[in-house]
């Protein structure tokens, strides 16, 4: 795999996101013409390869599964690393701002990428691994309909029992409420919440809870899902960012904020948006939830059928090609990669 | 079911980030995983050190591979200036454009070097100071305390960039990837059988016990478990790699390893850490020839590396050049690592033996006692290349079924051979070759010195007493011999 190909093996097209520490292309292998993404990762930093490469690298090696986005190659340059990935067609944030009505999208389409999304964690968390970084823009989409957990940059091998780690993870809006809190001993749960976030802006087209700094993030949480207290939530006073004058909210039924999503729809949403990590539901039971019968029950056919069937079933396909990207704001990021 | 939250009081601060982490609930797995493993008030083998023997100590420190070149293979002889060696590790290690001077090759034998270190200790030394301070001002929930920059970074100058051009050291490539199968562990991975039994009654109500824990990741463990024992033989260096390596010897890289033990130490790593990276140094040692000179180089990269894996703040590497006494700049140490990884295609998926370990603990109640001694026990399998060709897993289960032996505790009833996945059969091996271990001289000190503390409940000294004792039990008589002599 490593070291047969070089960089010049790839012809570098367009830019497909720009961050602090890598850059993403589009690009194509000049012998197969398969379209690739190249992720160039700049190692002129003082401390040498960036932490977040070599564990990115070395888990994305592990984690093959059709709905990780693959990771083909590692070309070292003299001053870059450079990884070479499946190419995908966009993420899912821009695939819903380019198909979505006001960003949101068909409640069968949200069914099949949560089904894909869902699958993905379990494969990760199967594999012992944390992706702590979900949000529409590290989700792949392809003009097939596939969806793939992409950006593996903040992820992490955990053990049992999981150890401490950072509580610097994930964007803000999509972080859970424990880690806001200050937990540093998260586990699978924190992945579940970021796909419950997700779930409700397939849905709305927006954000559910857009916090603008840790604190009110918390609050907004609360706002909906009502203020917990050392009785719900025994060990709450505990948290070093637990505040006893914290405003009490009462909880909101999801289905009033949430009317577009049908009762089934919103009880897995209520698995996933649990306050306390220990009662979020896991993402091999999620992937049982009744409100997946529909897509699994249709044929009985194995999964890997199945997503044929799924993907075959997203309407419009000839508009599933995402937009050029020079047509959409370009955003902070990797592209998704 | 009682959750165990004596021990919380006595977490201590190998585990630094763990020490700090503010916790809702404690349960019993918690309190486990938190005070476990880690004990050690850091310094206080170093600082005895300090205050005793300082220059015999230093010396032996600081010469780290020194002693070794004096009597083994014969271009390490003192006389020859470094400068004339080649380089290990090859362009990518040695990079053109990079120059040395011949001081900086005092980790390797001169007295020049050791007298030097010794006015240098305050480096090192004030890690320690530093370290401690913040200790004792840390209440035990301070999380912020832990996010501050800390593994010790002392405020330091970087010297590479005033290093001049001197004596350019030519590097002779040497890639000489030994033809041999890299991973090849004929022998002890053929004896390990790999079959399920069916789960006990006991570990099925254990199992459960765990569903209400988050920590314990209970719905996935079975799955994770069964994933690492597949990974594992990926990782296993091959045993045999030191017929490649024409400069070095086993006794050489024992002296790496119980130097790199104490740079863990002193860094206050994670355990998972120290773990990592020794199996990085033999996984590169396995494809690639080195030379004696850049023997230190590999293991301070493999440290490097590791701890950039491992640790939620991994020191800089300033602190690594330092330590290993500024013997290699860090533009060497940065052009090491990337050879490094290139070397192991980036794949740091390694099974660590302290995930075994802490699943046996589970049918062991948690004992403190057992899963300290355990892990003296487990380490064994670092400084004793005889154990190498073992899977972790397998290491893990020797260590946990010897230290419940010394400590009495009982038989190896099935839940503890479920959770270890080897029975008393298949580990018996295993045991033997680290009770052959204990039962010689010490020759790994460092390492010794680290178990003997009290906050690793002297491991080292009561384990070592009592496999004298019963070495003849086992059919182990001939001991006088240390392991570099029947190496």
């Amino acid at each position: 795999m490593d070291g047969k190909r070089h960089a010049a093996s790839f012809q570098q097209l367009e830019k497909l996101g720009e961050g602090t520490y890598a850059t993403v292309f589009k690009g194509r292998n000049r012998q197969t013409g398969e379209l690739v993404a190249l992720k160039e990762i700049h190692l002129d930093s003082e401390e040498g390869t960036p932490s977040t490469a070599i564990r990115e690298i070395s888990l994305m090696k592990e984690l093959k599964h059709e709905n990780i986005v693959a990771l083909h190659d590692v070309i070292h340059t003299e001053n870059k690393l450079m990884l070479v990935f499946e190419y995908m067609d966009g993420d899912l944030k821009k695939y819903m701002d380019a198909h979505g009505e006001r960003g949101a999208l068909k409640p069968h389409v949200i069914k099949s990428f949560m089904y894909q999304l869902l699958r993905g964690i379990d494969f990760c968390h199967k594999n012992r691994v944390l992706h702590r970084d979900l949000k529409p823009q590290n989700l792949l989409i392809n003009n097939k309909g596939q969806l793939k957990l992409g950006d593996f940059g903040l992820a992490r091998a955990f053990g049992i029992p999981v150890n401490t780690f950072s509580n610097e993870v994930v964007t803000l809006w999509y972080r859970a409420p424990d880690v806001l809190l200050g937990s540093r001993t998260y586990n699978t749960s924190i992945d579940i919440w970021s796909a419950g976030c997700i779930m409700a802006e397939m849905f709305t087209g927006r954000p559910l809870f857009p916090g603008t700094t840790n604190e009110d993030q918390i609050l907004r949480i609360f706002r909906i899902m009502g203020t917990p207290n050392e009785r719900t939530w025994p060990g709450l006073s505990q948290f070093p960012e637990f505040k006893s004058t914290w405003q009490s909210y009462s909880i909101q039924p999801l289905g009033t904020i949430l009317p577009q999503i049908d009762p089934l729809g919103i009880d897995l949403l209520g698995c996933m948006l649990q306050l306390r990590p220990e009662l979020r539901i896991s993402a091999a039971d999620a992937l049982k939830h009744p409100w997946f019968a529909d897509l699994i029950g249709q044929s009985g056919v194995p999964v890997q059928q199945q997503q044929q069937s799924m993907t075959s079933q997203i309407p419009g396909q000839p508009q599933m090609m995402a937009p050029p990207y020079g047509q959409v704001p370009s955003q902070a990021g990797y592209g998704g990669y | 079911m009682v959750r165990a939250t004596r021990n919380l009081r006595s977490v201590t601060n190998e585990n630094d980030e763990n020490t700090a982490a503010p916790t809702a609930r404690v349960t019993r797995a918690k309190a486990a995983a938190l005070n476990v493993d880690e004990l050690s008030m850091p310094s206080k083998p170093l600082q005895t050190k300090k205050a005793t023997g300082a220059v015999a100590n230093a010396t032996r420190k600081r010469n780290v591979l020194g002693d070794v070149s004096n009597v083994t293979k014969a271009e390490a002889a003192d006389g020859k200036k470094p400068a004339a060696r080649t380089g290990l590790v090859s362009k990518a290690a040695q990079p053109t454009g990079i120059k040395k001077t011949t001081s900086t090759r005092s980790a390797l034998t001169t007295k020049e070097a050791n007298k030097k270190v010794e006015t240098k200790r305050s480096g090192p030394g004030s890690i320690v100071a530093q370290k401690r301070k913040m200790m004792k001002t840390k209440e035990p929930a301070a999380a912020k305390e832990v996010e501050a920059p800390e593994e010790g970074e002392p405020i330091r100058k970087k010297v590479h960039t005033s290093e001049q051009d001197e004596n350019v050291q030519t590097d002779v490539t040497q890639e000489k990837p030994a033809t041999k199968e890299p991973v090849a562990s004929p022998g002890p991975e053929a004896a390990a059988p790999r079959h399920r039994p069916p789960t006990p009654e006991a570990a099925k109500i254990l199992d459960s016990e765990d569903l209400d824990d988050p920590l314990m990741v209970a719905e996935y463990a079975n799955d994770i478990f069964e994933y690492l024992r597949d990974l594992e033989p990926n990782s296993v260096p091959n045993p045999q790699y030191m017929a490649h390596q024409d400069d070095l010897d086993w006794k050489t890289r024992g002296i790496l390893i119980d130097w790199l033990v104490e740079v863990h130490t002193r860094f206050h790593l994670l355990p998972e850490t120290l773990f990592l990276a020794v199996n990085i140094v033999d996984r590169f040692l396995s494809e690639k020839v080195v030379q004696l000179d850049r023997l230190q180089l590999v293991g301070i990269t493999a440290m490097f590396i590791a701890s950039k894996y491992e640790e939620v703040l991994s020191p800089h590497i300033a602190n690594f050049r330092h330590i290993a006494d500024d013997g290699f700049t860090e533009a060497e140490i940065l052009s090491a690592e990337r050879f490094v990884l290139a070397t192991l295609n980036y794949d740091l998926s390694y099974p660590n033996p302290m995930n075994f370990l802490r699943r046996i603990s589970k049918a062991d109640n948690y004992d403190i006692e057992s899963r300290t001694f355990g892990k003296y026990l487990m380490e064994i399998g670092l400084l004793d290349h005889r154990l190498m060709g073992y899977r972790p897993s397998h290491i893990a289960a020797a260590a946990m079924y010897l230290a419940r032996l010394i400590l009495d505790r009982g038989e190896w009833d099935e839940t503890l051979s479920y959770y270890a996945g080897y029975t008393e059969e298949e580990i018996l091996p295993v045991v033997l070759l680290m009770i052959d271990y204990m039962a010689r001289p010490v020759i790994h000190e460092a390492f010794f010195k680290k178990y003997a503390s009290k906050k690793f409940l002297k491991a080292s000294i009561i384990a070592r007493q009592w496999a004298k004792k019963n070495a003849p039990l086992y059919g182990i008589t001939n001991t006088q011999l240390t392991l570099d002599e029947v190496s």
